[in-house]
Parts: structure tokens; C-alpha cells; sequence
């Protein structure tokens, strides 16, 4: 494996040359994790702590009408155990969630998974509590239930939830409170012009229906949270999550409290990648830690996370209208989301990722569909990409068998339709910032695209293929962040941005070292706590670069103005004219102070602080109901191209990934080592889901709920050659013109690859994941002998 | 994981006293690499466990003995067999095959005789110590006996050994100087995961022509079997692909393979088919 970095061109900045920024220093934490000397909430004990282990449904629908704990209450050992009916007792209405109160925080009268929790085993040894959850029985009425996202949203007898629920949070889901006798949470509709005029002006309209299945997020540190009393008014919850903020918020309006008595620590996380968000067992820790008086905590197995959250499983049929020269003229899409049994954020990504579900292309006529759908599976929720990689998919396939009817060369088809920046999305808001083009001229240089092209021989079948995906920032959201110069002119930052292994605690003091002329490695990072630090909406979706980083851009700016006006004193100078470097303050007349010695010269001591403070929240226009128009949908755009190359093995369908090449636009990268390493990460990790990984149930229970079934990729999975291309960019209104990119090395990985194998074979794939059976099944039915399954 | 007894025997006779024939709940343990992952999932909940990590001496030791034999001890790890030169010298289809097989912290921890004696039919060498001939040796309170490799796996994670029997050494015959083997393993899902199907073949050629083949199948199967169909196929015949196409087919015919997310029946069929003439193929040429 090779990686490539190539480095970014110059941009045009008002600040002085930056030494800070653009650097690919090591990370802070690098030594802490080495050593293990890092902190993680899994390695957390306190006095008294109850450890509790979940005892799960084993019907996807049913009505309970009995849970017996009395065999698991007997075990000696057990503290308690504790079933919905009693948390119901605390809490008269215990449902929890970011975008639907339809969770509750252990089931209530019915279940609508396998693998929900239903009851919870206390003791201080957790192989008690194991046993005891083993004892515990549970009867159910079975009800009929829905898997499939296309046949629940249609259902007109089986439905999940009696009525929707929407949180209040966001006004667009207000319009569902109520309904009943529906599988759809969340109907989302764009139309931008007339689609079937533009169909009507084409030469050639082309349809298709692409698949994608359940995948896991497979954290290397399972979903872990703790709750400690402070008395009965108060509560600290040290938790792995990636958004303490939503956390006290949604346990303060469960517990009816102020949200100031409620206190959500992190730590490092061990992989977040979405599954982390929002509530997962914080409500229930919260909830039982109150009832028995102490300290309670639940780390899930590798196995639960599988029945924790997932990413959705989608049907996406797509229609488009294409001239004989090859401009697109309209594009159709209807996308069906499988959210599970609970909505969790699944709405969000329904509306955030449906809105795009054209492709980064510039089409005249669009009507776009996205349903939230609940069935009878295990909740959905964000994954590294938040629904972007399943329309990618999609669109991206769609797009090259549209190419190659066309005979059209793929590059040349997307350059020529390709959404370019000043032109409008189909939500109708004008790009900026934008760097489609220069993503295809550098992913064609990449691939030696046009150059001859070595085929194969004998069974093994070479081909090659690119795709493009971009995505918008989830908005509204805001972040605010603490800068605190100390008296002996050391600095911490104080922000709810989690650092779970993508480096943001590194790119944060990048950015405050760079403001206030310091060392970054010497800035030091404080983690989320919510007594301590600011609001954060969350650390997703790629926002924290460009929305916290600004903030603490905007914190940092606001303590350099306190400390220049000291200095100005101090120097005898205008304190405009000062700057900073190498933790000193200097003057036009060459007169230098330290950090430190400009702080003792107020306080008269090593002592007090110099404290900036910042917030931020981009504007935002919410698209309208009924045709999802916007002039404002987003701060900023993210574009990922992929290049692959393939092996086939025609004898048995097994498919090869030689060469995997990733382009990006970044806008102007604050760490460009931790940002290459970022999008090989991202890439990675689709290459699992496009390649190998997929959730198997049958009737509702998933039956590889394990990394022994469940098959990530390996080191012998890795392609050959992975390279990250960063092309030059710039997003204005970012931090140094920083833009995220946390999920962009995920977009296009998946249709790069299926394309590839089209190429290589003629062989159209349209459900994911490429195993070598789908593959072989497919050269087989093109050889018009079908492979026959005999009874 | 709810407690139980450890024991850890410091000799072969007291491990075997150890045992008790008629409580599955007790079991030895070598490597614990696929003890552990059935006691973490709660398919196997001991009460007591007589881990054989003490023991030593031949248990751990490859050597060949005056007849040319290879000597594999049950407690030697599978990275050993992987790094031995004996073995390399010896049987280099073991070499080869342990270079792929799991990982390589698997190899480091986990030992021959549990990954034949927990008689999981994804393994990777059963097949290939059936086709090479190979012979068990177990060690049990009435005494030791010897078990053909190809009669050791008698069902799905059955072996033939007694619930108080252990196994003390595996035992490759000395190869004929006109013999080959080799063994191909398709992985369905990672690179690394468990086979979807393993073929192993061991043939004595001469001139071309193929005097006789051993060929083994696991991990399709519910158990490593023989594919005696194919193999008589191909007796006598030439080292020709023509020759190979239809012992491909006739094991193709005689196999049962189970359906799992590894792959269906049907194509499982068609995989034993490919890697058969490939296994033929590979030790032909080696």
C-alpha cells in the first residue's frame, strides 16, 4: 500500500504566512494510546457501581404478556432487576429520541425487534448480572411483522408504532404528529421544474433499481455509558458519545430537570462512525442508576452493537431523461429508507442525504422521494456518510449504464453534465466552493483515464471505473468554544468536539496555536464535559473542522484582542500593530514579551486568565414543504471521487480491488496527514460495506451478529495500491479555508467498484454487498445459464 | 461468562484423570482461540476447563523419526508448523497452508491439536492431513491408539476421540518421491475469513500419468470428507485439464454442501468443482 499527499496550491489568505496550518504535525494523543495510557470510558470503575447486562427480545413483533424476573432476582448476587413497567413507574412517558419520542427506554406493552431490550440485570459482578439476564423469561403474543423498507411503507395491516411522534425539535417533522396507520416517518419531496417535460425532451429514458443491505458500524470499542448519582437531583454520565450536548438535553426533558443538573462527560472514543449519537444507553443508565441509588454502569458486547443501531438498508429506483448528445435533462428518484423499529436520526438522513439524491450533476428538471420507513429490524441510524454512499451507489451505477448505452465515455459523460460552482443544485441554492471539475481532471490523471489498459487473461478479468458523490453539511447546527490562556501563557481549548480517533483534537489546537503564535503540540485539549464546556451540537456529519474549528478560530481571535490590549500597555505600542509568534507578543519598534510576561504585567503574578470565547452558527434557509426549495441549504459542500481497478475471478465471482484512488475536495486542509489518512480511512471502510459486509436476518433476527460472521476487511483486503488525492480548494468561510472531510473518502467507493467489474466483465451488479456468489450469479445469467438452486 | 473451574494439569496422565467421559461441561483447552469465541457467544458454558498450557515435552516438538515420518505435537502452535523447516522440508503443503490460514495472531496462539480435535469443518488442515495419509495418535485412560486422519471427523464438530481422550501427536508419513500435495481454500467474505470451501489433493504421478490422488473437501461439507468419486476419476489418467474437468465434476456430483452466509448450496457446488481442478492443478505442479 502507497499513500500519496499531493500539496495543496497557495491560497489567497489576509493573515500573515501561517506556520501552523497546512502542517502534518503528529497527533497530541499519539503517546497516550501507544502506551494506553489514554482514557476510555470502558476502563471506567466507580465505588459502589452496579454493572448491568440487557436481556433482549427474541420476536420481532409481539405484545408482552409476561416477564419473569423471579429465578433472576433469587440469584444470589443480583442487585436488581428492572423491566419497562418500572421505569414507567419514574417516568410516565419514557421514550427518547433526536427526531421521533418513539424509543422507550426499555420496551412498553409491546416489542418491535429482536434483540430490544427488554429488562435489565443489576450486580456488582457482571458475570452475575450475565447470569441473572439468562434467567430471565419473557412471553410474547407474536404480531405480524414488516422487514422489507418497500413492502412497510406500502403495509395497509402491520404497522410498527400505533401513531408518530415527532420531537418538536425540527418544524419540518411537525406535520406527522399523529398520524396513524403508516410505516412512514418521514415523507420528503423536492421538485425543481417540470421532470416530466424534461423526460419528454430526451432521446432516451433510463430506469433502474438499486439495493443496499443492513451494515454495523463494528466500533472497536463497543457503545459504553455510565451514570452516577450525585444525590437525587443530579447526575454526572460519563459516556462514549459523540454528542454530549443532545445527551443532558434529552436526560433533562426524560427526567423533567433543568438541564444544569445534568453533567455528560466523554472521553476518547474507540471509533464513533455514528453509532455513538444522540441517546443509545445514556436514558437507561440514567433511569436505573436513579432507581437503585448507585452507580450504574453497561458496556455492550461487540454482538449487541449489531442490535443497537445500524446503517439503513435502501431500495432507490431511479428515471432518467438523457439527450443523444449526452446532456442529462431530467432525473426521477424514489428512495426508501429502513430505519428500523425507532426512528433515531433516520428522518434527518432521509431529508439531508434525499435532497442530493440526483447527483452532483446540473439537471434542469428534478423530483426526488425520500421515506423514513420503520419495520420490524434493528433501529438505523448514521453512518460515516449519513445516506450519501447508499445514493451514491445508486446514481453513480445509474449514471455509467446510462454512459455506456450511450456509448459515451464515463468521464466525458459526468464532465459534461457535472454541477459546477455559481450554477444551482436542485434544491435550487447556487454552489460555491465547489471543486467538481478539478476532482475529475485530478481523478482522471490519477487513473491514466484514456490510456491503454491491461484487461487480463484467462480467468482473471481486469477493468476499471471511477464515480463521484458529493454532499451537503448538515445545518442549522451550532458550536461554541472556550480559548483560556493561563498565567504562565499555556493554553487550553475548551470544546465539546469528541476526539474518536479522526484527530480533532490535533487540527483544534492547530488552529488556536496558529491565531495566538504558539506551539500546538504545547496546547492542550480539554474533552467534552458539559459543566466545563460550551454547547456542541455533535461530532458528525463532518462539521467539526468547519464548525468548531471556527469557533475556536473566533475564541482564540477574542483572547489575542484581551491579551494585545495588555500588551499594547506593556510594549507601548497600538495594539493593532502587535503580533504573535513563538508565544510572544511583538511590536513594530521590535520590542518582544513572552505570553506569560504580558499576562504578569495586569495580574501582577503568574496568576488569572485571559479567556476568548466563540460561537458559531452558518445561516441557513429550511427547504420549503411540498417542493423542498432553498436558497440556503448548506455552509459547505463536500465532493469525493473514486478510482478502482479489478481482478475478476470469472470461475468464481470473486472480485479484487487492485487499486483504489480517492480525490477529494477539502478546501484547504488544516493537517493534510491526518486528512489523507481520513479518506483512505473512509474508503476503507466502504470498501467493507461494498465488498463483504451485510447484516443477514431471518424473520427479523440477524443471524452473523458477530465479527466471526460479519466480515470487515482485513489486512489481506487491502488494495494494492490506496491513494488519497487532495486537489487545491478553498472554502471561504471555513477556518484557514477548511472544509470537513470525515466522510468523503466513503462516497463513491461503492459504483467505482461495481463499475470497474462491468467493465472487466460485463456484468451489471445492483444490490450491494460484490460477494463472489452475486457475482457468479450474474456472469452465469449473462452466459444465459443461470445458476438453478435445486431442492 | 459465568465462573467455572480451571485446572491446569502439569502432566498428560493427570490431565487425562482430569477429564470425565460423561460431562460435556468439561473440556480441555490448548490455544482457547475457538473455545473462547463459543463460551463469549454462550454456546458453551463449562464448569470445568483443563487448560493444557504445562504440559510438555513431545507434545510441543516437530521432529522426523528413523523411517522418514514427520512428528507433529498436539500442543505445537500453528506458527510453528508454519516457520518449521522440517515441515517445510517434509510437508510444505502445512507450510504453505498455515501461511493463510486465520491470522497471524490466531497462528501464534492457537494449536495443532485443537484445531483438529474441536472438529470444526472449517479448518484448514484436516483435509490436507487426510490427503496426505496422516495418522492421529490419542492418548486416554485405557491407553493410546492410532486414528487415520480421514476417519477421525465423524460429524458436524464430532470427532472420533472419546471425551476422555487427548490427542498427543499428529503423524505424516514419509512422502513418496513421486507424491505432491497441495491444498486451495476459497474464502467467501475477507480475505481472512473462514474458508467457504477447502480442497486438499495429494497425488503420485508418473510420467505424466496420475498413479493414484488422495482429494479431501471441508468446509463445505458438514464434515472434511473424501471425494472418492473424483478420486477414482482421475486414477490412471493423465495429468492433462481434461483429465482434471472430470474429477472436478464427479466431486462436484458427490459433495453435499450446506447453505450459509458463506454461500448457497448450489454455488458451493460449483466452488468444490473450480477448486478441486485447482487443488489437482497446484499439486501436479509442485
Amino acid at each position: 500500500m502507497s499513500t500519496h499527499v499531493d500539496a495543496p496550491a497557495p491560497v489567497e489568505r489576509k493573515a500573515p504566512t501561517t506556520t501552523q496550518i497546512g502542517r502534518s504535525i503528529p497527533r497530541l494523543e499519539s503517546r497516550a494510546k501507544v502506551t494506553g495510557e489514554a482514557e476510555y470510558i470502558h476502563n471506567l470503575r466507580l465505588p459502589g457501581m452496579l454493572y448491568g447486562k440487557i436481556f433482549r427480545s427474541t420476536v420481532p413483533h409481539g405484545r408482552i404478556v409476561r416477564i419473569d424476573t423471579r429465578a433472576a432476582k433469587e440469584l444470589p448476587g443480583v442487585f436488581a432487576v428492572i423491566t419497562g413497567e418500572d421505569v414507567r413507574a419514574l417516568i410516565p412517558d419514557p421514550y427518547y429520541g433526536p427526531a421521533f419520542h418513539d424509543q422507550p427506554v426499555l420496551a412498553i406493552d409491546k416489542v418491535r425487534y429482536v434483540g430490544e431490550p427488554v429488562a435489565v440485570a443489576l450486580s456488582e459482578d457482571p458475570h452475575i448480572a450475565e447470569h441473572a439476564a439468562n434467567l430471565i423469561e419473557a412471553e410474547y403474543e407474536d404480531l405480524p411483522a414488516v422487514f422489507d423498507e418497500v413492502e412497510a411503507a406500502a403495509a395497509t395491516q402491520v404497522f410498527v408504532h400505533d401513531a408518530l411522534r415527532p420531537a418538536g425539535m425540527f418544524p419540518d417533522l411537525k406535520h406527522l404528529h399523529g398520524r396513524t396507520k403508516t410505516n412512514v416517518a418521514l415523507d420528503f419531496t423536492l421538485r425543481r421544474n417540470d421532470v416530466e417535460q424534461g423526460f419528454a425532451q430526451a432521446d432516451y429514458v433510463f430506469e433502474h433499481v438499486f439495493r443496499t443491505p443492513t451494515v454495523a458500524h463494528t466500533a472497536l470499542e463497543p457503545i459504553v455509558s455510565v451514570a452516577e448519582p450525585r444525590g437525587p437531583q443530579a447526575l454526572t454520565i460519563h459516556t462514549s458519545s459523540q454528542s454530549p450536548s443532545f445527551v443532558r438535553s434529552e436526560v433533562a426533558r426524560l427526567l423533567g430537570w433543568p438541564e444544569n443538573r445534568v453533567r455528560v462527560r466523554t472521553a476518547f472514543l474507540g471509533g464513533g462512525f455514528g453509532a455513538k449519537l444522540y441517546i443509545k444507553l445514556e436514558a437507561m443508565v440514567a433511569v436505573l442508576a436513579l432507581m437503585v441509588k448507585r452507580p450504574v454502569k453497561i458496556s455492550l458486547t461487540m454482538e449487541e452493537q449489531f442490535y443497537t443501531i445500524t446503517k439503513h438498508a435502501t431500495t432507490v429506483h431511479l428515471k432518467t431523461g438523457v439527450t443523444k448528445a449526452g446532456k442529462i435533462t431530467a432525473r426521477q428518484c424514489e428512495a426508501w429508507w429502513n430505519g428500523g423499529a425507532y426512528a433515531d436520526i433516520g428522518p434527518r438522513v432521509t431529508q439531508k442525504s434525499g435532497f442530493t439524491a440526483a447527483g452532483p450533476y446540473d439537471i434542469e428538471n428534478v423530483a426526488l422521494n425520500s421515506y423514513a420507513v420503520y419495520t420490524n429490524l434493528p433501529p438505523a441510524g448514521a453512518l460515516r456518510g449519513f445516506g450519501i454512499p447508499q445514493l451514491v451507489w445508486a446514481y453513480e451505477s445509474h449514471t455509467d449504464l446510462i454512459a455506456r448505452e450511450l456509448e459515451i465515455d464515463p468521464l466525458e459523460f459526468r464532465r459534461a453534465n457535472i454541477l459546477r460552482d455559481g450554477r444551482p443544485q436542485a434544491t435550487g441554492t447556487i454552489m460555491h466552493d465547489i471543486a467538481t471539475v478539478e476532482v475529475l481532471d485530478a481523478l482522471s490523471s490519477a487513473m491514466r483515464w484514456g490510456e491503454s489498459f491491461d484487461r487480463g487473461k484467462g480467468s482473471i478479468r481486469r477493468g476499471h471505473g471511477i464515480a463521484i458523490g458529493f454532499k451537503a453539511c448538515i445545518a442549522p447546527t451550532t458550536s461554541g468554544a472556550i480559548v483560556n490562556l493561563y498565567g504562565d501563557g499555556s493554553c487550553a481549548v475548551y470544546c465539546g468536539t469528541v476526539d474518536m480517533g479522526q484527530g480533532s483534537d490535533t487540527v483544534m489546537a492547530q488552529i488556536a496555536a496558529e491565531v495566538l503564535g504558539l506551539d500546538p503540540q504545547s496546547v492542550s485539549v480539554i474533552h467534552p464535559d458539559t459543566d466545563v464546556t460550551p454547547y456542541d451540537m455533535a461530532t458528525l456529519g463532518s462539521r467539526s473542522t468547519f464548525h468548531m474549528g471556527n469557533a475556536v478560530r473566533l475564541a482564540a481571535l477574542e483572547a489575542r484582542e484581551k491579551l494585545f490590549a495588555i500588551a499594547g500597555k506593556a510594549l507601548e505600542a497600538d495594539p493593532s500593530l502587535l503580533t504573535v509568534a513563538d508565544n510572544g507578543v511583538s511590536a513594530p519598534s521590535g520590542r518582544r514579551l513572552s505570553i506569560a510576561d504580558v499576562i504578569k504585567s495586569t495580574f501582577l503574578m503568574q496568576a488569572g486568565n485571559i479567556i476568548g470565547t466563540g460561537s458559531f452558527r452558518p445561516t441557513y434557509t429550511s427547504p420549503s414543504q411540498g417542493d423542498g426549495q432553498s436558497d440556503d441549504i448548506t455552509p459547505f459542500w463536500m465532493v469525493g471521487a473514486v478510482g478502482a481497478e479489478v481482478e475478476v475471478d470469472t470461475e468464481t465471482g470473486r472480485v479484487r480491488v487492485t487499486r483504489l484512488v480517492n480525490v477529494a475536495d477539502v478546501g484547504t486542509p488544516i493537517n493534510p496527514g491526518i486528512v489523507t489518512r481520513q479518506l483512505n480511512g473512509g474508503a476503507l471502510m466502504q470498501l467493507g460495506f461494498t465488498m463483504s459486509e451485510a447484516v443477514r436476518f431471518d424473520n427479523g433476527q440477524a443471524v452473523n451478529a458477530s465479527l466471526a460472521d460479519y466480515k470487515i476487511p482485513g489486512i489481506l483486503d487491502i488494495p494494492d495500491q490506496t491513494l488519497a488525492k487532495i486537489v487545491a480548494g478553498c472554502q471561504s468561510t471555513g477556518p484557514f479555508g477548511a472544509k470537513g472531510v470525515g466522510e468523503t473518502g466513503t462516497f463513491a467507493v461503492s459504483p467505482a467498484i461495481a463499475n470497474a467489474v462491468h467493465d472487466a466483465v460485463g456484468v451489471r451488479i445492483f444490490d450491494l454487498p460484490l460477494t463472489p456468489e452475486t457475482v457468479y450469479r450474474a456472469l452465469r445469467a449473462a452466459q444465459h445459464n443461470p445458476l438453478e438452486d435445486q431442492q | 461468562m459465568i465462573p467455572f473451574d480451571l485446572q491446569e494439569p502439569a502432566s498428560l496422565a493427570e490431565a487425562i484423570a482430569l477429564l470425565d467421559p460423561d460431562d460435556p461441561s468439561v473440556r480441555p483447552v490448548a490455544g482457547g482461540t475457538a473455545l473462547m469465541l463459543m463460551m463469549k457467544a454462550g454456546l458453551f458454558q463449562p464448569t470445568r476447563l483443563i487448560s493444557l498450557r504445562r504440559l510438555e515435552g513431545d507434545l510441543r516438538r516437530v521432529h522426523v523419526d528413523e523411517h522418514g515420518d514427520l512428528h507433529l505435537g498436539a500442543l505445537v502452535p500453528l506458527s510453528k508448523l508454519e516457520l518449521s523447516p522440517l515441515v517445510a522440508e517434509h510437508a510444505p503443503a502445512v507450510s504453505e497452508t498455515c501461511r493463510t490460514l486465520s491470522n497471524v495472531r490466531v497462528r501464534n496462539v492457537a494449536t495443532l491439536g485443537g484445531h483438529v480435535a474441536h472438529g470444526d469443518p472449517h479448518m484448514d488442515l484436516p483435509p490436507l492431513l487426510i490427503a496426505l495419509g496422516a495418522r492421529a495418535r490419542a492418548v486416554g485412560p485405557r491407553g493410546e491408539r492410532w486414528i487415520d486422519a480421514a476417519d477421525l471427523f465423524v460429524g458436524y464438530y464430532q470427532t472420533a476421540l472419546e471425551r476422555d481422550e487427548l490427542l498427543a501427536e499428529i503423524v505424516i508419513p514419509a512422502p513418496s518421491p513421486d507424491s505432491s500435495a497441495a491444498y486451495v481454500k476459497f474464502t467467501a467474505l475477507s480475505a481472512d475469513d473462514w474458508p467457504a470451501v477447502g480442497v486438499a489433493a495429494a497425488v503420485r504421478r508418473r510420467e505424466g500419468v496420475i498413479l493414484d490422488a488422495v482429494l479431501a473437501v471441508s468446509a463445505a461439507t458438514e464434515k472434511p470428507i473424501r471425494l472418492a468419486a473424483a478420486e477414482a476419476a482421475i486414477r490412471g489418467k493423465s495429468t492433462s485439464s481434461g483429465s482434471f474437468d472430470e474429477a472436478a465434476e464427479a466431486a462436484a456430483h458427490e459433495v453435499e454442501p450446506l447453505a450459509d452466509i458463506r454461500g448457497s448450496t448450489a454455488y458451493k457446488r460449483e466452488m468444490v468443482r473450480v477448486h478441486v481442478r485447482r487443488a489437482l492443478i497446484k499439486a501436479s505442479h509442485s
